[in-house]
């Protein structure tokens, strides 16, 4: 595959809420040699809102983002939001495989989409294309000692089987490539676990009783952190953390960190570089001086 | 045919297939937050009684997660049936029977289409308001604004996107 035919799609949340993400998964790029370029002028994929009201436009936002995409001539579109990753795939998948629907959707959007375009989910992206040999190489801060549950959440795997990169009821990819780091991982049942998405804002108490199954598993576990790769699942589990622990009795702080931030810190980066300021629950004190003196 | 009458033939054709094993209902992490189990929600479409189902609550608690359309044995689109029920009721004028979700995702389809991109903390603001809450999440608002995580300014439009959602725009304020 060609490297300049392949481009970051960052979505919504990674411009603000969770641009620590972006800010990572730039810094890793960059120790991994990897060129970081986004696809221009993308528009929001909709999420879960516009599909509940109106499905049509649902498709026509990642038709449009898909056309974007191909006409900048980018094959490979990586998308780290597990949401945007699911949305975008569907409409490759749905699009790929109707021909009347995809000529539909070109002429009523005005776009033409000829359906070359690879959505890939950042996960598939580090391991199948840079490959767990390169992130290994990268290592200089091996992560020893440190126990990580990967959480995966809902729409990472869920897409259909024939675009599936890795199993859905139990996914590896994160957590293969978290021993590449060094660390150590667990094996729990609530990997692809719902953290209640959008229900955190609209019914809080829904959202926050199934976070609170997630953090309970994990902390009885004994895990030092939990690590994501969607920026929804690390919003739920980090932002209201001390409530939720106070409600389910969850003795220990439980940092939630993504995938990247950890790959950073394995690869020597400053945590400044990695965007750890915007964590609400911090990593461990133990921890902390292991990997953030030096910077 | 009609619109509703296509819907209800695609819906036939999908819910049918349903032989309620009920993997969808037991895999389900919000079902008891629901007033109608998911299975009998595909059982009573697949009986021809949408009717029944237009007007309940599981439709908007759904989390869209897809945990039970991974387990479907016959490979059911089960979320996208909710969201296709959703449409429906409001096309046939039914209140959604959770508003306070359907004004969240009323909210943030406006927002989208504004400028392309979505602005959290107007979604935020917005949400409330319509509530009328405007303590809602209250505690949320000054702690991710002072970790820079909420914006004030607004994203900018994505170039061209006004001019090219106003062809679809009869449609979505349906």
């Amino acid at each position: 595959m060609n490297i300049d035919e392949i481009a970051i799609y960052p979505g919504c949340s990674l411009e603000t809420s969770s641009s620590h993400y972006l800010q990572s998964i730039r810094t890793v790029f960059s120790v991994l040699q990897i060129p970081f370029r986004e696809i221009v002028d993308w528009n929001c994929c909709g999420a879960t809102s516009v599909k509940s009201i109106d499905q049509h436009l649902n498709l026509l936002l990642s038709h449009k983002n898909l056309a974007l995409a191909e006409k900048q001539g980018i094959r490979e579109l990586v998308v780290p939001c597990a949401s945007c990753y699911f949305r975008l795939t569907g409409a490759e998948y749905e699009l790929n495989n109707n021909e009347k629907l995809l000529e539909q959707i070109n002429s009523e959007s005005d776009l033409p989409y000829r359906g070359e375009v690879r959505v890939r989910n950042i996960l598939d992206f580090f391991v199948n294309v840079a490959g767990l040999e390169l992130i290994k190489k990268n290592v200089k801060n091996p992560l020893n000692g440190l126990t990580v549950a990967c959480y995966y959440g809902c729409l990472n795997t869920r897409v259909p089987l024939e675009k599936a990169f890795d199993t859905r009821e139990y996914p590896m990819s994160m957590d293969n490539i978290v021993k590449a780091l060094g660390a150590g991982v667990v094996n729990w049942s609530y990997k692809t676990d719902c953290c209640g998405a959008s229900l955190f804002v609209t019914v809080g108490s829904i959202a926050e009783k199934l976070v609170g199954k997630v953090l309970k598993d994990a902390s009885l576990r004994g895990v030092d952190c939990i690590t994501v790769s969607c920026p929804m699942c690390q919003t739920n589990l980090d932002t209201k953390q001390g409530s939720v622990r106070k409600k389910y009795s969850i003795d220990h702080p439980l940092p939630v960190t993504f995938i990247t931030q950890l790959m950073g810190l394995a690869f020597g980066c400053s945590p400044g570089d990695l965007g750890f300021g915007k964590n609400f629950v911090s990593l461990g004190t133990e921890f902390k001086a292991r990997f953030f003196s030096s910077s | 045919m009609t619109e509703l009458q296509k819907m209800k033939r695609e819906l036939y054709r999908e819910t049918s297939l349903c032989y309620q094993c009920g993997k969808c209902s037991s895999g389900c992490p919000v079902v008891e937050e629901m007033d109608i189990f998911p299975h009998l929600i595909i059982h009573l479409v697949s009986l021809g009684m949408e009717d029944q189902v237009l007007n309940n609550e599981t439709p908007w608690i759904c989390a869209s997660c897809y945990a039970c359309a991974v387990k479907c044995p016959n490979d059911i689109d089960i979320p996208g049936i909710m969201n296709r029920i959703k449409e429906m009721a409001r096309e046939n004028g039914i209140k959604p029977k959770r508003n306070d979700i359907y004004k969240f995702h009323k909210t943030f389809t406006e927002d989208v289409l504004r400028r392309g991109k979505v602005h959290e903390f107007r979604i935020m603001m917005e949400y409330n308001m319509r509530l009328g809450k405007p303590f809602k999440n209250a505690m949320l608002g000054p702690k991710m604004l002072l970790k820079n995580k909420l914006h004030f300014r607004p994203p900018k439009e994505v170039k061209g996107f006004r001019k090219w959602i106003k062809k679809f725009n009869q449609k979505t304020e349906k």
